[in-house]
């Protein structure tokens, strides 16, 4: 009925049709233009791009960890091969991933899930820092991670018929190979076949990757947890190997006004979870987790992510509509040792939790050049979600969710450097949380009761946000400022849970009555460069009324800690900044720092930070760079571009913690880095090399899954990667 | 308008650095147990049917929360990270202290074998309290190794474990 509702209304406003420019609406694909582009229409908020080169410099296995570099965003490691992306601290459910415009949905609540995206398929990032919930919802609260695959420039112009690449990479630390291939291809097609039409161009692209890599290493024999020493075989953190397999595909076809296409994604993830972490304890345990670095043993996660989504877009003179739907499925595997606890007998087999979610989502777009400054957006999204779980460990009541918003900006280009916008969103969301009861009995007074975990709720939110901003460009200025509300939908977990939580031992309680967690933030960002200066600072402020917060209580119920979920005002402020300097024009000097305070400013931990916040950061870098003529004449390999940096990162300690997080001491570490392309007749050799920790530093990330029990981050490590294009 | 929103920025630094000069007594410490004459000690033995007399001082640089004691079998022996040592006679086999979770530890539960958990209020307020209970152990379950576990909270949230190894044995074999 809603899936109903809402397709009737998308179809309604795409009908209508709000007129609008060929210009934009996020159509760069089609569009290719040799400017390179915001990806967010909403050009005032302050976000930093990175593109394909310097993603494929980073040679981290994991998307989440390539971003870690930049400041303002964090990635917080669940292991060797997973990482978790933050902006600003902000992580979990008050972080979007949009990938190729559509909101990635997997199990994002959990501490211990990473990102199911393959990050070799993905050509550009742009992270935007501050609440983006104008354009993509809830969850935008804290930023957005916008991540898309495009062509490589010019595609559709005069493009090879057929390309594409492949890289081989490897990693010391955790004894990580891998490869990463695409095949891409563009055919034309003569008007006079497809009558009624313009000349149209057909492409397709196929990516496939594949990397496999032992327990990962640290620099320490063994580690202390509350007065107790655990040892470590060959200093490597036992059962923290893994796997990860993805492919997709794109079709697409195109003539100068239309577009569309069709994007498949598959990726799939196998990893195992550091076995004195998860409650588990190896001497009870029969596997012999020293028995191979490569192997992944109990406790283990297995996760397959499937994404379909279909893309279309008009565009005429003064308008243009787009229409994104999609369907995701994501299947999340969680394996421990089936062991008794309490009054829950032995489990029959392995599963503790497994989820199966799918989400349905559908967007439309519409921009209208209204006169000559003036442009207005409208966007219309739907999102159907529908979440099973089974296993014998809860932690998630099962739900569907429906919800829809509507949202309208006017963008006004005041003069030729000033630009100001203003945006209005409603949104609804409609809950329905599935009740839940225990498998096994529990002895309550003088009867066995099959006690409810999570009862049958049903709630609807509405919420209604704003957003202005203004961007102004000139001379070398680029100053871009943001005001606005954004909201949060509570998700099921903070609703509906009511147990104990298997993996961390504790109690966990829901709490039906949560409100839409909403904040009022603004955001500024002034940059100003020259040839050889480029600085930028990013300030920020932000007012949560209603924050949600996991509150650890003082109680007890069945004999674990009650950590109940509240609400409490928080202000948070911060920022980054970041200088440039080129006193030659082979060489930068760099220089960027981010910093975070978060106050909780009612409620029970009245007086506190957030958990899991970041301390402040600096990271200088020194980088030579190099580009030589393209030489065509001889067969051997020539160097055109190169690079090699040397870069520090230095971590302040964090002190504000909230119970039951620990202090966590400073910690700075060395990193070196280089590359180099050669340009042969028909094909670009590229190498890299990256050399992370190279002292071998033992520190501890704060925002880290494994920080809780004491476990420093990785050690030294050496990436190789070797590319070829053609 | 940019000066408007140099107003707001200035606004929010104000907020910021009201909120950052409150003296809110923040506890950032969990609470204490006293080690000195706690009791059971390691290795203490009783016998069924008998009475655990349990005794201990606690105390918070703020205010206490609440505790929870819970006794499980050690039949497999496995040891605890605080302070729980296997006693002298036990067969705990020699690498015990290979990767022990002390967090917390899922017990094999064996028919027959002796489960108790219970939690316990301290009056609010108290800063440090001595707490005296007895719990009688029942006649009827097994003999043999088991931990003593308490956890104490403060009223932040803070928690701190504390387990001990006893055994208890049959009066009549």
């Amino acid at each position: 009925m809603y899936i109903l509702t809402i397709l009737s209304a998308v179809l309604l406003s795409v009908l209508t049709g709000m007129p609008v420019d060929s210009s934009s609406l996020r159509l760069e694909e089609v569009t290719v233009t040799a400017v390179h582009r915001h990806s967010s229409p909403i050009t005032s908020q302050s976000s930093v791009e990175v593109p394909a080169e310097q993603l494929k410099e980073q040679l981290q296995s994991s998307l989440a960890q390539s971003l870690n570099g930049i400041a303002g965003v964090q990635a917080s490691s669940i292991g060797s091969g997973q990482a978790r992306p933050a902006v600003r601290g902000m992580g979990f459910n008050r972080l979007a991933v949009v990938h190729d415009g559509i909101r990635h949905e997997g199990q994002q609540w959990g501490d211990d899930h990473g990102l199911e995206i393959d990050r070799f398929a993905i050509d550009h990032i742009e992270i935007i820092k501050g609440a983006s919930a104008l354009l993509y919802g809830s969850d935008a609260i804290g930023g957005a991670v916008v991540l898309s695959t495009r062509g490589r420039g010019a595609m559709y112009e005069d493009a090879k018929p057929i390309g594409g690449s492949a890289q081989f990479f490897a990693r010391t630390n955790n004894k990580l190979f891998g490869a990463s291939a695409r095949v891409e291809g563009v055919k034309k097609i003569p008007s006079d076949q497809v009558p009624h039409t313009k000349e149209g161009t057909f492409y397709w692209r196929v990516n496939a990757t594949y990397q496999d890599y032992a327990d990962y290493s640290v620099p320490t024999d063994s580690f202390e947890y509350y007065s107790y020493r655990i040892p470590l075989y060959k200093r490597t953190l036992r059962n923290t190997a893994g796997r990860e397999a993805d492919g997709s595909l794109t079709l697409g076809y195109t003539t100068g006004s239309w577009h569309t296409c069709l994007r498949v994604y598959e990726t799939w993830a196998r990893s195992g979870f550091f076995a004195n972490a998860h409650g588990l304890e190896v001497r009870l345990s029969d596997i012999d987790y020293d028995r191979s670095d490569r192997d992944t043993d109990l406790p283990r996660q297995e996760v397959n992510h499937l994404k379909v989504l279909w893309h279309t877009a008009y565009s005429h003179d003064h308008w243009g509509v787009e229409v994104n739907a999609a369907w995701q499925h994501n299947l999340r595997l969680e394996e421990s040792e089936p062991v008794s606890h309490g009054y829950m007998p032995t489990p029959p087999d392995t599963r503790e939790r497994q989820f199966s979610k799918h989400t349905g989502t559908l967007h439309a777009l519409a921009k209208w050049n209204v006169a000559a400054r003036h442009t207005l957006r409208f966007g219309l999204q739907g999102e159907v979600q529908h979440n099973r779980r089974s296993g014998w460990g809860f932690i998630i009541p099962d739900f569907e969710q429906y919800s829809a918003g509507l949202f309208a900006a006017e963008e006004w280009r005041a003069s030729r450097t000033l630009t100001v916008n203003a945006g209005v969103r409603y949104d609804y969301a409609h809950m329905d949380i599935h009740a839940y009861r225990d498998w096994f009995p529990t002895p309550v007074g003088d009867t066995a009761v099959y006690q409810e975990r999570s009862a049958a709720i049903a709630r609807n939110f509405h919420s209604f946000t704003w957003s202005a901003g203004l961007r102004y460009a000139d001379k070398g200025w680029l100053v871009r400022a943001n005001i606005g509300k954004a909201f949060r939908t509570p998700i099921a977990k903070e609703l509906g849970t009511d147990g104990i939580n298997y993996h961390i031992f504790r109690y966990e309680a829901g709490n039906t009555d949560l409100q839409p967690e909403e904040s009022y933030q603004a955001d500024l960002s002034v940059a100003w460069e020259n040839e050889y200066v480029r600085v930028q600072v990013d300030p920020f402020a932000g007012y949560f009324p209603n924050y949600i917060y996991l509150n650890p209580t003082a109680e007890y119920r069945e004999g674990l800690q009650l950590y109940r979920y509240t609400q409490a005002q928080v202000v948070r402020a911060g920022g980054e900044a970041m200088l440039t300097v080129r006193p030659w024009r082979h060489m930068d000097i760099s220089v960027q720092g981010e910093y975070l305070f978060a106050r909780q400013l009612s409620g029970d931990k009245k007086g506190y930070g957030l958990p899991f916040s970041p301390p402040w950061r600096v990271m200088p870098e020194l980088r030579f760079h190099w580009e030589t003529p393209l030489v065509h004449r001889t067969s051997l390999p020539r160097p055109s571009l190169g690079y090699a940096a040397i870069n520090f990162r230095v971590c302040g300690a964090q002190r504000d913690i909230v119970p039951p997080e620990k202090p966590t001491d400073g910690w700075w570490t060395l990193n070196l880095s280089a590359g180099q392309k050669f340009h042969l007749s028909s094909c670009e050799l590229s190498i890299s090399l990256k050399a992370d920790n190279i002292l071998n530093t033992k520190y501890y990330d704060h925002t880290s899954y494994y920080r809780l029990i004491d476990i420093p981050e990785a050690g030294w490590n050496i990436s190789v990667m070797a590319g070829v294009e053609f | 308008m940019k000066k408007n929103i140099i107003l707001l920025f200035a606004l929010g630094a104000m907020i910021i650095g009201f909120a950052a000069c409150e003296k809110t007594a923040k506890d950032l410490t969990p609470p204490v147990i006293d080690e000195a004459g706690f009791l059971p000690a390691d290795c203490d033995i009783y016998y069924l049917g008998d009475t655990i007399q349990v005794h201990f001082v606690c105390s918070d640089d703020t205010e206490l929360g609440n505790f929870n004691i819970e006794i499980h079998n050690n039949f497999d022996h496995h040891t605890h990270g605080t302070s729980s040592v296997d006693c002298d006679g036990e067969e705990g086999d020699d690498h015990h202290h290979d990767g022990d979770e002390e967090h917390e530890h899922e017990h094999e539960a064996v028919e027959g074998a002796w489960v108790f958990n219970q939690d316990y209020a301290i009056v609010r307020g108290l800063s440090s309290d001595t707490v005296d209970i007895a719990i009688p152990v029942p006649a009827d379950v097994l003999e043999g190794d088991y931990h003593f576990m308490l956890r104490l909270t403060d009223r932040a949230g803070w928690q701190t474990l504390k387990a001990v190894a006893i055994h208890l044995h049959n009066p009549n074999e």
